[in-house]
């Protein structure tokens, strides 16, 4: 297993995915509902706080680069605090991968399909998931490297079709809002987008051929999803304007819904819709893959492989009964999940940088065995 | 072994095509124009839905190629699932052209009833939203129409045509009418449809086997709403002088005067204006500013076009008329209606967010008493392709 190695190309990827994963699709109308017409600007200001976030993440990675997450926690905390921690770590992992089974399918039955039931939607996406899962890691980043080229194709047409409709009165007044509200709704984005990224922690840098680079390929790879989501949040808020933005409950798809260009090019939203299912599959993907690994090594087995249908079947179960209906998921979603993923994601790493602070020395003396 | 099952599989896709989700069109009936009246607090939704076998390019027999279906509910929805006892079919909204909301309807506020149109998953909001004017939305959708078998088509196209080479019609979709209704500082308007003829004779077949048919449906002027409520009507020019301020004008034709009597005629074929907020010594102040290019499409006078004078007088007379349209347009919508149909109030927001805060709650009262700049200007004017008329050479 260890030998798997992706290449930071590969990793760019990955990354760029579980970025704009779930925030393409939700994320500007969380925005648009606090910062009105300035939610373009709170976009830039969530992205340059999780660009610190994920500075922080790739400091701790670094300072151990042949362990998982997992494994720095033991090493760092000991063994018996270092797994509780894990086991947090594991239960976030596979928690968001149900909310991301609930995410998909419930997009699917509001704008598609309403008479599918919820479960089958569950196994038809956890199907191809816990089938990547099973292949590799190496499979799902050759497969992510693919279908790249499609989302960006995709992200490209809806952003030139639609730029026409595009109203810079919209977007006035700008900065109303100030600058609190404007920080106070960019957390939603910080925590969704950089703060879980924390799982990522599993496959870098240990599976990552060439680490030095790996660490830029992170970086960037959330500079870009960020911009992606940027983006679309300004393309809601010019076309849509902030109010309509604000009420849509997917104004990416709404976007996609108005795009009529000569009255030739339209009603391709079926097409578009694509877009959002690569990007919510790689993100279940990696939650997924975290909280497969997690458990591995926090018993220590040997091979992740057994595990991965019992804990797909789990997340389906999960991914029903979490979340009553669609109100209650996005209150929670933009309270308690924050909450949540700021105290796994975020205070429990700086915990560890700073306990890692104090033993130091002692981690110096002796060179990692693993 | 590895070949035979990926076969099977291959074969057991076939069964999956959408189990829950399939429809098959020979299971619905589409309707393209949606009609709602309120009838003793209840809903009468009526829906135009299209005869397949009529409208296909193979022969048809002669029946009309839509028909109507219609049924009443306490909520737009349940009277809209409540047809399909009288319709054999599943009415299918997704390609829903036009709704016409009765003027009575309009009066008593219209939002309850757009709800489900912005909320169904079926419905794309891009269709134009009319008023029946002084009659009800089914008596519109009775009407056959010639050209476009489907009368819907011919509502939808019409508007459509009208909003661009004509511009005292406003296309309203259904995103721009729910943004107008929940914007602070602009109301709505919706243009109105008549019926112009008998409206029984409107709903037979024998009323387009004529040359002009008895019964036709025409589009009206323009409705002014306050909040969600139809307050009344503009005037043919006051519709123009709305399109002019609210930039939605493509193309048009205006008749102005001649300096020594006899009209001009002027196509406008460029048209832009600005709407500027400003706040002057405490108060809120508008400035419009217009360009145009214009065309001489039609000479009824004595006018010199060889000089260049004559064309700086035509362009002088373009933006005084102009100028004295626009300010009659929004003095009678200040006076009579205290209502913002163009969006000064949403012009002050971007201009000076922080006034817009404390006046926005009594904008209506601020709106009637609003001091309105306008700046017309007349940039490129083109003659046609004759010098001067031949009329000065009758007359002389």
């Amino acid at each position: 297993m260890q030998n798997v190695k992706i290449n930071p190309y590969q990793y760019l990827v990955l990354v760029i995915f579980f970025t704009v994963g779930t925030g393409i699709l939700i994320v500007p109308s969380a925005l648009a509902a606090e910062a009105k017409q300035d939610a373009w600007i709170a976009a830039i200001v969530g992205i340059g706080i999780s660009m610190l976030v994920i500075w922080l993440f790739t400091t701790i990675a670094l300072w151990f680069p042949h362990l998982t997450y997992i494994q720095i926690n033991e090493k760092v905390f000991g063994k018996w605090i270092g797994k509780t921690v894990s086991v947090l770590f594991v239960i976030m992992a596979t928690y968001y991968t149900s909310s991301l089974l609930y995410y998909s399918a419930t997009f699917v039955t509001t704008n598609m399909m309403p008479n599918t039931p919820l479960v089958a939607l569950h196994i038809l996406m956890i199907g191809i998931v816990v089938m990547g899962i099973r292949l590799g890691l190496e499979t799902i980043a050759r497969s992510a490297e693919i279908l790249i080229v499609v989302f960006v194709a995709l992200f490209l047409i809806l952003a030139v079709f639609i730029s026409p409709q595009i109203k810079f009165e919209n977007l006035q007044p700008v900065y109303e809002v100030g600058t609190k509200m404007i920080f106070q709704s960019s957390i939603y984005l910080v925590s969704s987008s950089s703060v879980n990224a924390i799982v990522l922690l599993m496959i870098f840098p240990v599976f990552i051929n060439k680490v030095k680079q790996a660490r830029k390929s992170f970086i960037i790879g959330h500079l870009i999803g960020g911009i992606f989501i940027f983006l679309l949040t300004f393309l809601g808020v010019s076309v849509l304007g902030a109010e309509d933005t604000a009420r849509q409950i997917y104004p990416g798809y709404e976007l996609a819904k108005r795009i009529s260009v000569g009255d030739f090019v339209q009603r391709i939203e079926g097409l578009m819709g694509s877009l959002w299912f690569i990007a919510l599959y790689f993100k279940t993907v990696l939650y997924f893959y975290a909280s497969v690994l997690g458990i591995t090594q926090i018993l220590n087995l040997r091979d992740y492989r057994p595990l991965t249908l019992p804990l797909g079947m789990l997340a389906v179960i999960l991914a029903l009964v979490i979340y009553p209906n669609v109100v209650y998921q996005k209150v929670v979603e933009q309270s308690i999940e924050i909450f949540f993923s700021v105290f796994i994601g975020l205070f429990l790493p700086l915990v560890l940088a700073i306990v890692y602070a104090f033993r130091k020395n002692k981690f110096k003396q002796e060179p990692d065995s693993s | 072994m590895m070949k035979k099952c990926i076969l099977i599989l291959l074969v057991l896709t076939l069964f999956l095509s959408g189990c829950w989700d399939r429809r098959e069109l020979n299971e619905l009936s589409i309707t393209m124009a949606l009609g709602i009246d309120k009838v003793k607090n209840e809903y009468l939704v009526s829906a135009q839905v299209i005869v397949p076998s009529e409208v296909s390019m193979q022969a048809s027999s002669g029946r009309s190629a839509v028909t109507l279906y219609q049924a009443s509910g306490e909520t737009v929805y349940e009277a809209f699932r409540k047809m399909t006892k009288d319709a054999p079919r599943k009415i299918y909204p997704g390609h829903l052209r036009i709704l016409v909301i009765s003027e009575e309807l309009a009066k008593e506020g219209i939002s309850e009833s757009l709800d489900l149109l912005a909320r169904d998953w079926e419905l794309r909001s891009d269709f134009y939203v009319v008023i029946a004017k002084d009659l009800t939305a089914s008596e519109v959708l009775n009407v056959t129409t010639p050209i476009e078998s489907i009368p819907a088509n011919k509502m939808f196209n019409a508007l459509k045509t009208s909003e661009r080479i004509w511009a005292a019609t406003e296309g309203v979709i259904l995103d721009d009418l729910l943004t107008n209704l929940t914007s602070d500082g602009k109301e709505a308007v919706l243009t109105g449809i008549k019926v112009i003829g008998d409206k029984e004779l409107g709903s037979s077949k024998q009323n387009v086997e004529s040359i002009t048919p008895s019964t036709r449906i025409q589009y009206d002027h323009l409705g002014v709403f306050k909040e969600d409520r139809l307050v009344g009507w503009l005037t043919e020019d006051e519709g123009r002088g709305y399109s002019d301020i609210t930039d939605t004008v493509e193309k048009t034709v205006t008749a102005i005067s001649c300096p020594k009597g006899g009209k001009i005629a002027i196509e406008i074929f460029d048209f832009d204006s600005t709407i500027k907020g400003s706040i002057n010594k405490g108060e809120p102040e508008v400035d419009i500013h217009i360009q145009a290019k214009g065309n001489v499409g039609e000479v009824q006078c004595s006018i010199d076009l060889t000089k260049p004078e004559s064309m700086n007088e035509i362009q002088k007379i373009y933006e005084k008329e102009m100028k004295e349209l626009i300010e009659q347009t929004i003095n009678t919508v200040q006076s009579q209606y205290e209502s913002d149909i163009f969006g000064f109030g949403e012009a002050i927001h971007r201009s000076n967010p922080k006034e817009w805060k404390e006046m926005k709650e009594h904008w209506d009262e601020k709106f009637a008493n609003l001091t309105v700049h306008v700046h017309v200007e007349m940039k490129d004017l083109r003659i046609g392709t004759l010098n001067n008329s031949f009329l000065r050479k009758i007359e002389d």
